[in-house]
């Protein structure tokens, strides 16, 4: 069955060429076929996740020479973490093509652009080879950039331009990395890479680490390199909110979970020489990020803003998970992941519904939803618990495991970090909760504004658009393993260069 | 057993699954979803604590552990697990008790509200909840159920969202129980990082054999927690503002059940408070200040409300005293007699605020005559919180003192007295401004769905009393009757305190207003709350919007500025270049360009167009020539070579 | 008194002085051209007097002459036709006059 996980990538290739060769007149035939497409795309990786072992290693292995005189496979395979990024980037491309039912300007191009995004999101959680890795990773930029600068807000060319250039700006470095990892080891390989000899010296390790540090961390986006965040997600148009938060801040964490801590583990907890090891780095980062998003994030005005710094200080979570280096703190971060996906794109597609009724994102203009528009209100709000990480909802598992994570690397025996981060990160907890309540008790509750007056409740389709997210936030928040049981056997596999921690 | 276990608490959650998603209508009208599970659950919360007590020895012989659907995460640390000891079956049948007469008590109190199906559906959901919490075998199932407790007291507190305040108090109280939320979050982690697991029976004895260090810690992270759920001082600040919610959800969550969970969590807990020993003088120095404080807020209140609110902060300080002596039993027990008769308090309050429509108590009195049946039970529940003989606050109020005696805590010993005269003052005053002289004239009787569930909580209170030591023994422990001093003297205390507060308001002999001119600073202080809510607004709240507003003009100005600033100097950078592009580059070559035009307008003035001039040109230009190869060039070569 | 081939140098040089003077000095065109058969005759004899004294066996020296004399008797003639030209349209002889070629 190793050709379902080329399907999965490439069947929206083909959806996205045949979109794009519609007629102009062709009206809603789009975004059908967009449904369409993405529908079975998203079956194909529901028939993944059913047939996938959780007990074996990397499976639907794909691996074939592509270029020959650059030693460059085409090599697809998956393994828990994966599977689980690469459901979330389906099923939230199937929401997001639904999101996007009422887009009228050039809709062939539109989906032929969000399809032409999912074949990049989906193969870079499949490639296992750097260069095709590399290829996906900035193919998610072309149709982004597109999404952003012709279906975009006000701003939307500085926003596009900045975020392309931006995340252009740190894949260069890593581009740079993945040429002198091959020109060092002879292959391009991710899995054979951690292996393969010569052994590096703790020097290229380091300065390979930084490398693929830029790269990664503009993606997650890491506290300072953020402020394409912001912009990107509100100029975006909702779809396109949704996917950038869903999925491509996930591309950035994923890369330090696939190929920087496996690939470069002496970099993280060994230091070279007098440069000091990247772990307290990333734990002081993934701090900052944590508290400094939920404080802006509390500051901001625009609804759309408020949940984009929400994001910075989520992934934040993800990074001390990552940088905890223990199999809690990984598996909550992959669940960070996942759930921010869910939740984020939630409160993303609320704030669509909102702004499309009322056209306003100012949180001074709307309060009273609930009374208003009682379904739009209850998801709103469900999305703002789960967001700020209420136990039984998904948000709090990978948060909670974060914790641990981070708190058990920092009271370990020879500890890099301090438990004090660790305290101040479970304090981002609370800041969550400040500003989350506060939009909720603006926006959700209260008597309506004037207008939130003239909204009309929510449509069947876009009762059909947020369930299922509202459904699996529920599912993993309460059962973990629904989820974990994905993520657990593949971070410990992947955890073996720390000594198996 | 284990799957009728687990449906005390999935009965309620149903209940709210089915509610919640419904429409406000259809919600309105299938209210009675949740009596009846609320009313399933009380029965299998019988049969559980009918089955814990007739097991075959009390204690430990009487466990049932049920393991849900465990683990919930792989690693086999993380599950859901119920565990039945005669401290949960206890647990059980309070708040299943308790929530029931709560939401009969609500068919009367909440009948004419438009969101009466809401209110249901969430009073599910909390019961559920703080079901969980009391049956959960281990800390992690214990705080996520905790928090949804959170969650609900925020929804209750703030349910009548359309208004400012409770909007403001439902925040308030989420995100000071937080606070404390955070130091459990922190408990559970360090408490992980020493055992790997959360279970009650894996964590608890292998306290013993932690470092002191490491045992105060993780005692002092989860008290912080139970001291933000249980209002203890300085967390206790949002308690107060809680009671904007409606009274029968105070009357459950902020009397009865939700705020005395830090109290359970504490004595679950408490063999690592016993193995730190630092962390069970903190519990009792905490209880104590706290006991005292919400003794003496109470005095100056005139919201009804208010007063039991605080009062409740106190009588929580005092179990939490009773669980820094180490004395499991006392705590519990103050709980539970607790929780009845405050509930009870509570729900008389309700039906005075529905009968007067205020809460201040300047507009009410002589109740006594309107309302016959409230003041009864009312008055019940009053002495038992003063603490007379025989009602239950006697028994478990004397338990906490005699516990201190035994620890040999003196000076606490004479904090606890202090506050128990506090008590029963300030309960005499309350009942002598509602029920005595005149006032509210058009005030009537409460209805009967209304009264049932208080006279129940009424005769819990008369009897349970006389359950104390078999109470203590069903907790495996030895505790004796009252000793007749000790007994002597707390009934001394709560008389005096009556007496006091009798002779003060009413047979009028001191006069209030006298008394708060005299002591107008201490009067000021206690009025202000201790100004600890104006602290944490100008030590906390307007900080941190502050800084918010700083980090948002930094990200903006800043860091984005920079990201601006270096794209500008960027911008610049082309600029510059195409500039240099088009004056260096390309400019040299128009440059020469030009030059040559140049030249070529100067050279054209040699040519004079005069013959003549042009022979001379050729003559200076063959002299020049001549010079060069006859004299220079000889010259140059002789002094190369000469060199 | 012997006379050598300094002497010849020395006339021709002479000679060529005059005659560059008066082609350069010289306002009338007819002057100028009697100026410019100076010098050619100083080249001339130059060359008759290298050829005797240098080369004496060869006669390189007299041919050059002989050539340059037929050559400046043509040049002579259409340089004195070029003048009458010049004077028929622009009625002077006079170079200063003559700027036509002025850049």
């Amino acid at each position: 069955m190793s050709w379902i996980l080329s399907a999965i990538v490439f069947l929206p290739l083909a959806g996205a060429l045949a979109a794009a060769m519609l007629p102009k007149e062709s009206g809603g035939a789009a975004k059908w076929l967009a449904a369409v497409v993405a529908g079975v795309d998203l079956v194909l990786v529901a028939v993944l996740v059913a047939v996938f072992d959780v007990g074996k290693g990397m499976q639907f292995v794909t691996d074939v020479v592509w270029v020959p005189q650059a030693h460059i496979r085409y090599h697809l395979a998956v393994d828990g973490i994966s599977i689980t990024m690469l459901a979330l980037s389906a099923l939230l491309s199937f929401v997001a093509v639904l999101a996007s039912w009422k887009v009228e300007s050039k809709p062939s191009t539109y989906f032929a652009m969000l399809l032409l995004l999912e074949v990049g999101m989906n193969g870079v959680f499949v490639a296992l080879d750097f260069v095709l890795f590399y290829v996906f990773w900035e193919l998610v930029l072309v149709p982004m950039y597109f999404l952003i600068s012709m279906w975009g807000g006000p701003r939307r060319e500085y926003a596009s331009l900045k975020f392309f250039l931006y995340t252009l700006f740190g894949s260069v470095f890593m581009l740079v990395g993945i040429v002198a990892l091959f020109l060092i080891k002879g292959t391009f390989d991710i899995t054979q890479l951690a292996s393969a000899a010569p052994a590096l010296l703790p020097h290229q390790q380091w300065w390979l680490f930084l490398a693929f540090f830029l790269g990664f961390a503009v993606k997650v986006p890491v506290w300072p390199l953020h402020t394409w965040l912001p912009d990107a997600h509100v100029e975006a148009p909702t779809a396109g909110s949704v996917l950038l938060a869903g999925v491509l801040l996930k591309m950035g964490t994923y890369g330090f979970i696939r190929i920087a801590l496996p690939i470069l583990p002496d970099a993280v907890t060994k230091g070279a020489g007098t440069l000091p090891p990247w772990q307290p780095i990333l734990v002081v980062l993934a701090t900052i990020s944590i508290v400094y998003g939920a404080a802006v994030a509390f500051a901001q005005t625009d609804l759309k803003k408020l949940v984009a710094y929400s994001s910075v200080s989520h992934m934040g979570f993800v990074m001390l998970g990552i940088a905890s280096l223990t199999p809690e703190g990984i598996n909550g971060a992959v669940a960070v992941m996942f759930s921010h996906g869910l939740v984020t794109g939630l409160l993303f597609l609320m704030v669509g519904m909102v702004y499309e009724r009322g056209h306003t994102r100012k949180i001074e203009d709307l309060s009273g939803l609930m009374p208003q528009v009682p379904r739009i209100g209850a998801v709103f709000a469900l999305a703002s618990f789960a967001s700020l990480g209420l136990p039984g909802m998904s948000g709090f598992v990978g948060e909670f495991l974060s914790l641990l994570g981070g708190w058990q690397a920092a009271t370990a025996k020879g500890a890099l970090f301090s438990p004090v981060w660790v305290v101040v990160s479970a304090v981002g907890v609370l800041l969550a909760a400040a500003y989350m309540l506060w939009m909720v008790q603006r926006v959700v509750l209260g008597n309506p504004s004037r207008v939130v007056g003239a909204m009309d409740d929510m449509t069947g389709r876009e009762l059909a658009t947020v369930l299922p997210l509202v459904a699996l936030t529920f599912v993993v928040g309460i059962y973990w393993s629904s989820l974990l049981r994905f993520v657990d056997p593949a971070v410990r596999a992947l955890l073996a260069p720390f000594g198996g921690a | 057993m284990g799957v009728l276990l687990a449906a005390i608490p999935l009965l309620p959650a149903a209940a709210f699954a089915l509610l919640g998603p419904m429409s406000r209508e259809l919600r309105n009208r299938a209210k009675w979803v949740s009596i009846v599970a609320m009313s399933a659950s009380l029965a299998l919360a019988v049969v559980a604590f009918v089955q814990a007590w007739l097991a075959p020895a009390h204690g430990e012989g009487a466990r049932v552990v049920f393991h849900a659907f465990a683990p919930i995460a792989p690693g086999g640390a993380f599950g859901f697990g119920l565990l039945l000891d005669p401290v949960s079956a206890v647990m059980l049948i309070v708040v299943t008790v308790v929530g029931l007469a709560v939401q009969v008590y609500s068919l009367g109190y909440m009948h004419s509200d438009e969101r009466v199906g809401w209110y249901y559906a969430v009073l599910s959901l909390f019961s559920a909840a703080m079901l969980a919490v009391v049956l959960a075998d281990n800390f992690l199932m214990l705080y996520m159920a905790w928090e949804v407790m959170g969650l609900c007291s925020y929804l209750l507190i703030g349910f009548w969202h359309t208004e400012e305040g409770p909007r403001k108090a439902s925040i308030k109280a989420f995100l000071v129980t937080r606070v404390g939320d955070i130091g459990f979050a922190l408990g559970l982690a360090a408490m992980f990082a020493l055992t790997r697991s959360f279970a009650f029976d894996k964590v608890l004895p292998a306290a013993t054999a932690w470092a002191p260090g490491a045992a105060t810690l993780v005692a002092l992270l989860l008290l912080f927690g139970a001291m933000g759920k249980s209002a203890q001082f300085p967390l206790h600040v949002w308690l107060p503002d809680a009671m904007a919610g409606p009274t029968p959800a105070s009357a459950l969550i902020h009397a009865a059940t939700m705020v005395a969970a830090g109290v359970y969590l504490v004595a679950r807990a408490l063999p690592i408070f016993v193995a730190s020993g630092v962390a069970l003088s903190v519990t009792l120095l905490i209880g104590i200040v706290t006991a005292l404080l919400g003794g003496s807020l109470a005095l100056v209140q005139y919201d009804i409300k208010k007063v039991l609110a605080y009062s409740t902060i106190s009588q929580l300080g005092y179990m939490f005293v009773a669980l820094g002596t180490a004395s499991e039993v006392a705590g519990l027990y103050h709980l539970v007699t607790h929780a009845f008769f405050k509930s009870l308090l509570f729900l008389g309050a309700g039906v005075i605020i529905h009968s007067t429509h205020t809460q201040d108590m300047r507009e009410m009195g002589g109740l006594r005559k309107k309302m016959p049946v409230t003041t009864g039970v009312f008055t019940i529940g009053a002495l038992a919180l003063a603490g007379v003989f025989p009602l239950s606050g006697f028994f478990s109020k004397d338990e906490i003192l005699a516990s201190l005696l035994r620890g040999h805590h003196y000076a606490f010993f004479g904090f606890a007295l202090l506050a128990a005269l506090l008590t029963a003052f300030y309960v005499t005053r309350l009942w002598v401004r509602v029920f005595w002289g005149t006032g509210s004239d058009h005030a009537h009787e409460g209805h009967r769905v209304m009264l049932a569930p208080m006279v129940v909580l009424a005769a819990i209170t008369l009897v349970i009393g006389f359950a104390s030591v078999a109470f203590a023994g069903f907790l495996g422990h030895e505790v004796e009757w009252p000793e007749v001093g000790l007994a002597a003297a707390s009934t001394f205390t709560a008389l005096a305190g009556i007496g006091a507060g009798w002779w003060v308001y009413a047979m009028g002999k001191v006069d209030t207003a006298e008394v708060r001119e005299r002591l107008r600073l201490l009067y000021l202080v206690l009025q202000q709350k201790y100004y600890m809510d104006r602290l944490y607004e100008a030590a906390f709240v307007k900080p941190f919007e502050k800084v918010a507003g700083a980090f948002a003009w930094f990200d903006l100005g800043v860091i984005d500025g920079a990201v601006n600033g270096a794209a500008a100097l960027w911008v610049r950078a082309t600029q510059l270049s195409w500039r240099f592009d088009v004056s260096v580059i390309d400019g040299g070559v128009n440059r020469l360009a030009d030059a040559v035009v140049d030249a070529g307008e100067r050279l054209r003035r040699l040519q004079s167009g005069s013959v003549q001039s042009y022979q001379r040109l050729v003559l200076g230009a063959v002299v020049l020539l001549l010079a060069w190869v006859m004299v220079l060039w000889p010259a140059l070569k002789a002094v190369l070579k000469g060199a | 008194m012997k006379v050598g081939l300094d002497a010849f140098i020395l006339l021709a040089t002479a000679l060529f002085s005059v005659g560059l003077f008066g082609a350069l000095s010289k306002r009338s065109a007819i002057m100028v051209l009697m100026a410019l058969e100076l010098m050619a005759n100083a080249v001339n004899i130059l060359l008759v007097a290298a050829s005797r004294y240098v080369t004496p066996a060869t006669m390189d020296g007299w041919f050059f002459a002989v050539f340059s004399l037929v050559v400046s008797a043509a040049e002579i003639g259409l340089g004195l036709s070029l003048v009458l030209a010049l004077y028929r349209k622009v009625r002077t002889a006079e170079l200063d006059r003559l700027e036509t070629l002025k850049g």
